[in-house]
């Protein structure tokens, strides 16, 4: 915390981030506080940018969609999807009714598993992190079906250009309908929560306020405009793909506040199951893929998809080459923000951790692309191994935890 | 007559120079040519008060070889996205911020001042982004001349290609 000369005697200058403990990815917030009101805040991104756009621009369409699919870990699909919708416009490819729904049904475990984590980091930052716990072990269940699907938990690969890389077979299409199935137990459960809990509806009513006028001035969208009551959904406003034929019915809240994008959120998972039970038993056999040409005409192309966060954005323009001219890629996060500051004003500090989680920030998403990356001391533990590692790691805290767990 | 058409004749209505700068791309995409500076201007002041194309998306920049190519992106509540093009020679970069219309055009705008050297006029303050404090001044990664092979990341210096002989022959 850090005194400031400039404000007088009771104003404060206290910079949070870019590494701080309530963030999850680096940001830096310089908050001036008067008492504990936030009266001003100073918001500064780009932390991780790695000049992803810039790659684009170096690689073959189906190189970049590996690197696309990377903008973000949590909304991976959102963006290899725009960016392959982009493509194949360009090019005049329709792809397979039942390709175009696995992606969607793809996109709304992505949904799910997206608003599960947001809940459970936003119970975290609130203190409530039995919720947080409950939240998570539901998210490993999603986490659990699309890596049965594509092979990993976040970036599942599933798209191409010109279709989808992974089919649904029976077993599969059993293990989501039944995880769908407790998953509906458990979200109802949260709903009721939400509507009934007092702690939880006193701690996040009235914080992080923008309202209706406010979304609209500051361009927000997907859950904090819904929130606000602003029907935004590109599913709904510009249907794409399989969402042309499936009903979705857009949730919206007139709380604008952090309470009601948490109530959006928490309805939008109910909603995401009713879409993916829809299209599991309406999806049309046949191909899940047609062949893609290496070039691709040139054109300009600006495709839309509603990603967990929100609005996604790509902007595409190709040369008649297998590299793109330009590449761009505006994800929900980078929307958001403009809204942040007037979001923290007015409030406390100790809403200043909520206030940001609400959003559902991701800051990868912003600056596109992140590398992690280790250089050296890269190495895998078995179990047994990583066991030891955590006895030892506890040890030296002056913790013997080996004989607690001696039969685990 | 759809909603894009009814847009689209507005526009040139209200403007003459629209007419054969005009044209719907597809259903919910218009765009346009580029604009020159003062139809810019005179234009997004119209599509925000009259037209109630209140949400600025976003604004892409490309490069175009001699100029940078701007492409504001603008969306309505029926979810029409008006697509305004500026173009300016690398030259003379300076076009004027459109964020006293849209304030959610900042970091857009932001961008295109680190990543293209385009010349903003009338940003709010605030931190630059998205590159570093320490970024060397004149070099916008963005452009296709700018080639990451060429940045040493240790140095944070730009070494400028050397001409071969045959390039300086023709």
């Amino acid at each position: 915390m850090v005194e400031s000369d400039n404000f007088g005697d009771n104003r404060i200058a206290v910079p949070i981030g870019p590494q701080h403990p309530s963030l999850d990815e680096p940001g830096c917030f310089d908050i001036t506080l008067e008492g504990e009101k936030v009266v001003d805040a100073v918001i500064g991104v780009g932390y991780n940018h790695r000049g992803l756009e810039k790659v684009c621009e170096s690689k073959t369409y189906i190189q970049d969609l590996y690197i696309i699919e990377r903008v973000c870990g949590i909304c991976s699909h959102a963006h290899s999807t725009a960016f392959c919708m982009g493509i194949e416009e360009l090019s005049g490819l329709t792809i397979p009714p039942r390709a175009a729904y696995i992606r969607v049904i793809v996109a709304e475990l992505e949904r799910l598993h997206s608003h599960l984590l947001w809940l459970g980091v936003a119970c975290h930052e609130i203190g409530f992190d039995t919720m947080f716990m409950f939240t998570w072990r539901n998210r490993e269940k999603v986490l659990d079906i699309l890596a049965v699907l594509g092979g990993n938990r976040v970036n599942y690969g599933v798209n191409t250009i010109g279709g989808v890389r992974r089919d649904l077979d029976e077993t599969l299409t059993s293990q989501i309908l039944k995880t769908m199935e407790m998953l509906e137990e458990e979200i109802k459960y949260y709903v009721e929560l939400a509507h009934t809990e007092s702690t939880l509806i006193s701690r996040l009513a009235g914080v992080g306020k923008l309202s209706k006028e406010d979304v609209i001035h500051y361009g927000a969208v997907g859950p904090v405009a819904r929130a606000a009551g602003i029907e935004d959904d590109i599913r709904v406003k510009e249907p794409y793909g399989a969402y042309k034929e499936i009903p979705v019915h857009m949730i919206t809240d007139t709380n604008a506040d952090v309470y009601g994008r948490t109530v959006v959120r928490i309805l939008e998972m109910q909603e995401s199951i009713n879409i993916i039970r829809y299209c599991l038993k309406n999806i049309p056999d046949g191909a899940i893929s047609v062949k893609a040409p290496r070039k691709i005409p040139a054109g300009e192309v600006i495709i839309r998809v509603e990603a967990p966060r929100g609005e996604d954005i790509h902007f595409i323009r190709s040369n008649g080459t297998d590299i793109p001219d330009r590449v761009r890629v505006r994800a929900p996060t980078e929307a958001n923000w403009h809204g942040m500051k007037h979001m923290l004003e007015g409030g406390y500090l100790a809403d200043v951790p909520i206030t940001i989680a609400a959003i559902d920030p991701c800051y990868s998403c912003t600056d596109r692309a992140i590398q992690l990356r280790s250089e050296k001391d890269t190495r895998v533990l078995d179990w047994k191994e990583l066991r030891q590692y955590g006895i030892n790691f506890y040890k030296k805290q002056g913790i013997d935890i080996s004989t607690l767990s001696a039969g685990r | 007559m759809n909603l894009e058409d009814e847009i689209a004749g507005k526009l040139c209505e209200k403007f003459p120079f629209m007419t054969d700068k005009i044209y719907v791309q597809k259903e919910k995409r218009i765009f346009t040519k580029p604009l020159s500076r003062d139809e810019f201007e005179k234009t997004i002041r119209y599509v925000h008060d009259e037209l109630g194309f209140y949400r600025a998306c976003h604004v892409v920049g490309t490069d175009d070889g001699d100029s940078i190519g701007l492409l504001y992106i603008l969306s309505n509540k029926d979810s029409i996205l008006l697509i305004l093009r500026e173009s300016v020679p690398k030259t003379n970069t300076e076009v004027t911020s459109i964020s006293d219309i849209y304030p959610s055009i900042v970091l857009h705008e932001r961008e295109l001042v680190d990543l293209f050297g385009v010349m903003v006029k009338g940003l709010p303050d605030g931190p630059r982004y998205p590159l570093p404090d320490g970024w060397p001044d004149g070099n916008y990664p963005m452009r296709k001349e700018w080639n990451p092979k060429n940045f040493n990341k240790e140095t944070m210096t730009y070494q400028q290609p050397q001409e071969t002989e045959a390039q300086k022959n023709g």
